[in-house]
């Protein structure tokens, strides 16, 4: 699998490609908690260009404050795994010129999705999961899980990775008539 | 104002960064600091409503600085996660700051403070609070800007420093 990635990013523009993901879904990660506030300033013509984009960066460094160590691995991790899911599907439909199937869209799709349900601050309720759980009137679901939510993030984890080996076995296997 | 829960880790840690913007700005009056609770009973069951009465009481007994001193000491003891032993933790607090055990106690078992602190559950939900810790900063013309979690101290500065120029 590592090979064929490699193989892949010899390419620089899947690695421009996979970077601009990551750096994407990494941002919505650490300022969804706050995009109230930034849908506050960030239309305001009043505040200058500088004190916008000033607050945006020191938001980031959320990372160090509003994460749990775990939380703020698998959150890197899901960036960059979401990232190379991306390239590797762009590369083999551009190269294979037939569609992802199903199973791999979902994982890939499923992965992500499970991470952001485990993104935020899993002691405190302010990650993603809880506000969906509450929604449903199930918020207290949370308290039985034995890592408080954090199980989702991990899981996004585990689903991208199973997505990224699917679609780079896609890519090495010859196409074949089978019998 | 933030509402927190003392069981929330992040909470402990916001208010490292709390302290250091009241040093900051506290000393001339820019800044006023209030603090409202915010336990969060599904997350840290019964500890964490304990300790917001606590911390009430405190200041029903002590004043505004026997809350801080209170809240203080509590943030630096607390394990978090509802792990905190309560029944030390807080009679030793309640001894290092000197407030009086009896009526403290007397206080604590009265439930007084117990409206008070789901009216501020119930006002951090209106204001928009899911989690703790949850704060609005307020400028001097009446502006309000939510912040969410325990955003590092840079940020909060920004935010501070943007409704102090909205004056």
């Amino acid at each position: 699998m590592i090979k064929e990635i490699l193989k892949i990013f010899r390419n620089v523009r899947y690695i421009l490609l996979s970077s601009g993901i990551a750096l994407v879904v990494f941002a919505l990660a650490v300022l969804i908690p706050n995009a109230s506030l930034l849908a506050q300033i960030i239309p305001d013509l009043s505040i200058s260009l500088v004190v916008k984009m000033n607050l945006v960066f020191s938001l980031f460094g959320a990372i160090q404050t509003n994460f749990t160590i775990l939380s703020a691995s698998y959150t890197i991790a899901i960036a960059v795994l979401f990232g190379i899911n991306i390239s590797l599907f762009v590369y083999y439909v551009r190269n294979q010129r037939t569609g992802v199937t199903k199973i791999n869209g979902a994982a890939g799709i499923g992965g992500l999705v499970s991470g952001i349900f485990g993104i935020g601050c899993a002691a405190c309720g302010t990650f993603i999961l809880t506000w969906f759980l509450g929604l449903i009137g199930a918020a207290s679901l949370v308290a039985f899980l034995p890592l408080g939510g954090e199980e989702f993030g991990i899981l996004g984890v585990i689903l991208l990775i199973v997505s990224i080996r699917m679609v780079t076995k896609k890519i090495t296997d010859p196409q074949t008539c089978s019998v | 104002m933030e509402y927190s829960d003392f069981e929330c880790p992040f909470c402990k840690r916001f208010h490292e960064t709390m302290n250091q913007v009241m040093d900051e700005y506290g000393k001339d009056g820019e800044v006023a600091w209030v603090f409202r609770q915010f336990p969060l009973e599904q997350l840290h069951p019964v500890k964490a409503m304990a300790e917001a009465v606590a911390s009430e009481c405190a200041a029903e007994i002590g004043g505004n600085d026997a809350f801080w001193q209170f809240s203080d000491r509590l943030f630096e003891l607390t394990l978090s996660n509802n792990r905190t032993d309560v029944a030390t933790v807080i009679p030793k607090i309640v001894d290092e700051i000197g407030l009086d055990r009896g009526a403290f106690q007397e206080c604590v078992n009265s439930g007084r403070y117990d409206d008070d602190i789901n009216d501020d559950i119930e006002n951090a939900f209106t204001t928009g609070g899911r989690g703790t810790p949850w704060s609005v900063v307020i400028g001097p013309d009446g502006t309000t800007y939510p912040l969410n979690g325990a955003q590092p101290y840079a940020a909060v500065k920004q935010i501070i420093d943007l409704a102090l120029s909205k004056k």
